[in-house]
């Protein structure tokens, strides 16, 4: 799979699952603050704050998961997967732009929420490890919900011109 | 020198968080030098020197702001200057892990008669290019990379200019490492970084990293992602110099991604010469006291 290098599914035990899992919430937190971090600075405050939003959402998933861990293998070493990890759940980094609209950046959580899914959906057939096969198809399935939300806060929002991009600023041109 | 790292006993091993400053990148929303950054990061952690053991040198241009943004030494310089600024910053301090950073016309433009000399010296230093083809911070222009027939605000009626080959020119002047990357393969793209930094002597990454403001369609990571063909996959040894020239004639057609060529041999750097030179004049080096009698006659 190239969104992770190196890790092979079949030896994943329940700790290395979570581990695995913990870092792929830490790298969607980290790049939807480093997007918040980004359009703030240009000026497109309605994306940054939704993608702050995100970065506050994918931050309690990860807590929760090390809180699950920490109960599971107290004092226990995690295994150093972060740099193995590569856009799983979070977001392409060319997924924002300046002056993108709210509505645009739903786009990229919902496209992110999708790949995510894709993701578990894939390594499931490769695990041996029946608790871990338990908590990829748990993760999988949170996807869907994720999912859900994200389109629920797109039809609320598909009435609303602000969330349009017509509303937003051109994009920079040449001079 | 050796690169492997080396953390003293009971200290944790630096993470790719540890290489990032405080300072927040400026560059467009989108930009591949973002994703240039986190490979440097995930690089240098493994890696694993300190942040006060390497230093950054760039010139000017959007690519050129990454010394500010890593904990480590840095020195965002002149335009087109950042070779011959980072050779005497090696040269001064060779235990130093010195890194230049820039984009295209930094490095194939303004700086472009310092690339040869950097090669022909073989200093130990990893040069890593930011190709995006056109010059971003200035919003626009035709850059030395920017394809023939390109519309530009400099080009209105397209480029009649060939463009420079990057990979052809540091291949031709002998870089004993010379590599491809793009952001579009991040986890590729910081490997190939870290084999650049630990290579003694002249690496070269040519890193693909797009432009997402004034940068062409066809140049953007979704291209890149369709289009890239990893060198290893196509069977390429990267031993073989005649073999990379072949492939590197392709810059601009192919999207190839890997090293290209690694001397299996890596002859001895200009920095390890100096050295070698100094400690053998200083045997017959004269006393301070007597130094102004080389200008006298007795």
């Amino acid at each position: 799979m190239t969104a992770t290098k190196g890790i092979e599914f079949g030896r994943l035990t329940l700790r290395d699952g979570l581990d695995l899992a913990i870092s792929i919430e830490e790298e969607a937190r980290d790049r939807y603050r480093d997007f918040a971090e980004q359009l703030t600075l240009h000026r497109t405050v309605e994306a940054a704050n939704f993608f702050s939003r995100m970065a506050r959402i994918e931050e309690i998933h990860r807590s929760r998961l090390a809180e699950r861990r920490q109960a599971l293998f107290p004092g226990e070493v995690s295994r150093e997967i972060r740099a193995q990890v590569f856009d799983v759940e979070a977001p392409e980094f060319d997924a924002v732009r300046v002056f993108m609209s709210v509505e645009q950046a739903l786009k990229t959580a919902l496209a992110a929420e999708e790949k995510a899914y894709d993701f578990f959906a894939r390594a499931i057939p490769q695990l041996e490890n029946a608790e871990v096969r338990a908590l990829f198809t748990e993760l999988r399935d949170e996807e869907v919900e994720h999912q859900a939300l994200v389109k629920q806060e797109m039809a609320r929002l598909s009435g609303d011109p602000s969330a349009n991009a017509e509303a937003y600023g051109d994009d920079p041109v040449a001079q | 020198m050796d690169l492997e790292a080396k953390p003293a006993p009971n200290r944790t091993p630096l993470q790719p968080k540890d290489y990032k400053s405080d300072l927040k990148p400026i560059w467009c929303p989108g930009c591949g030098d973002f994703g240039v950054l986190q490979a440097l990061y995930r690089a240098l952690s493994a890696i694993g020197r300190e942040p006060h053991e390497i230093a950054f040198i760039s010139g000017i241009g959007c690519s050129s702001r990454i010394p500010g943004y890593t904990t480590a030494y840095g020195f965002n310089s002149v335009h087109g200057r950042a070779l011959p600024i980072a050779q005497g910053v090696k040269l001064a301090r060779p235990e130093l892990l010195v890194v230049v950073a820039g984009g295209d016309g930094d490095g194939f433009s303004i700086g472009g008669g310092h690339v040869a000399h950097a090669i022909r010296r073989n200093i130990d230093l990893t040069y890593l290019v930011m190709d995006n083809q056109v010059y971003g911070l200035t919003k626009g222009q035709l850059s030395p990379t920017a394809p023939k027939g390109l519309h530009t605000v400099t080009s209105p009626f397209g480029s009649l200019e060939e463009p420079i080959n990057p990979l052809l020119y540091v291949l031709a002047y002998g870089a004993g490492f010379v590599a491809q990357a793009t952001p579009a393969d991040m986890p590729g793209m910081a490997a190939l970084i870290e084999e650049a930094l630990r290579y003694p002597g002249f690496s070269f990454v040519n890193i693909q990293s797009p432009c997402v403001t004034f940068g062409e369609e066809e140049q953007q990571l979704r291209a890149h992602k369709a289009k890239m063909k990893p060198l290893a996959s196509l069977g390429h040894d990267a031993a073989n110099q005649l073999a990379a020239l072949d492939l590197a004639r392709a810059y601009g057609k192919e999207l190839y991604t890997g090293v290209f060529y690694r001397n299996p041999a890596p002859p001895p750097t200009y920095d390890a010469l100096v050295q070698a030179r100094q400690a053998e004049l200083i045997k017959t080096r004269r006393p301070r006291e007597r130094a102004l009698d080389a200008y006298l006659q007795k």
